[in-house]
């Protein structure tokens, strides 16, 4: 299935989503994160695409996965953060 | 004595050379090899450049760019699309660990943007930082900059709009939802202003240059002096927009 949503973040930039998705096991396929923000490093967004493939559309599992990835490749968000993707990426899912 | 800068002024060039100019400059300072370097320059054609992490085809409608003679380029740092028509673009090379740059990004954002201010000040212009990354007179966005950091070495640049046409930009651009196209570029145009709507007259590009120059120098307490690209930022400039900003692989991979 595939899906694709539209987040203002609180106080941040506009985050657009592309995401491929198993509606039964309700895990990520494929996930495109774009938007206005600001990454730095910049690769670090194809790292993240990599590290959330297989990963369950839930939000705790979401959270913890995405901080984990921001804290041990000491990513820096600007216009994003870790709780704003998850929204955008569980948007995906209606 | 002051430090001294270099100073390009590269005036016109297509998207794909600007890009892979200050690619190229970015490469070189942080190799140790050239001083910290400010650039003014602009576009032609008019080019829209996104920004890094964005997808062209969802941003920007590509047959009226075709149809206007516009070209699209994806750019090495984050933040939105722009269309670059009458504007001054500056771009500024520096290694982090210069005295004069903040660690902290936010903070140098607001540090070189205050250059851009100073300079907005010669042309008798008020104009004042709002984070992330804009600029504002009365509120309204004259300046937009973005910035990445690469190899210890900052590059920032930004757009000073010298006139704009919002019409034209929408032409350009998508919009999430075209049953509210007419009441977004309606709020758009009260959200964007140039140095023509406050000064209500034209000013010259060199005028523009002239005022951001001494800008920066009061902004950095240095000097400009003006220089040129080195032959091997030359030829990094022209391996990057062969290789890179010019193919459909670098423009389209998001």
């Amino acid at each position: 299935m595939q899906s694709k949503s539209i987040y203002k973040v609180p106080n941040g930039k506009i985050l657009k989503i592309f995401l491929e998705y198993d509606e039964k096991c309700n895990l990520i396929n494929e996930i495109k994160i774009t938007g206005d923000f600001f990454v730095y490093p910049e690769e670090a967004i194809e790292l993240m695409e990599n590290k959330l493939k297989n990963m369950l559309l839930e939000r705790e599992h979401l959270l913890k996965k995405i901080r984990s990835i921001i804290k041990e490749r000491d990513i820096q968000f600007i216009g994003l953060d870790a709780e704003g993707l998850t929204e955008g990426i569980l948007m995906c899912k209606t | 004595m002051k430090e001294q800068w270099r100073l390009l002024q590269t005036d016109f060039n297509t998207a794909f050379t600007n890009m892979a100019i200050d690619r190229a400059v970015l490469v070189a300072n942080s190799k140790g090899k050239i001083s910290p370097t400010v650039r003014f320059y602009s576009w032609k054609p008019p080019a829209i450049s996104i920004g890094y992490f964005q997808s062209l085809n969802e941003e920007v409608d590509l047959d009226a760019c075709k149809k206007l003679g516009v070209d699209c380029v994806r750019r090495i740092t984050g933040g939105g699309a722009v269309f670059h028509d009458k504007e001054l673009t500056y771009s500024i090379v520096i290694p982090e660990s210069h005295p004069q740059i903040p660690k902290n990004i936010l903070e140098s954002y607001r540090r070189i943007c205050g250059a851009v201010i100073r300079g907005l000040q010669q042309l008798w212009i008020e104009s004042k930082y709002v984070p992330i990354n804009d600029i504002v007179v009365n509120g309204k966005k004259i300046s937009g900059n973005a910035q990445t950091r690469k190899s210890k070495t900052v590059l920032q640049h930004g757009t000073v709009l010298m006139d704009v046409d919002v019409d034209k930009m929408f032409s350009l651009l998508k919009v999430p939802d075209e049953k509210i196209k007419d009441k977004l570029i309606a709020d758009v145009k009260q959200r964007v202003t140039s140095i023509k709507h406050i000064s209500g007259n034209d000013v010259s590009f060199e005028n523009v240059a002239e005022a951001m120059k001494i800008g920066f120098e009061e902004e950095f307490g240095i000097e400009l002096v003006k220089g040129t690209l080195t032959k091997k930022e030359i030829e990094l400039t022209e391996m990057f927009e062969r290789e890179c900003f010019s193919t459909n692989e670098w423009n389209y991979r998001r």
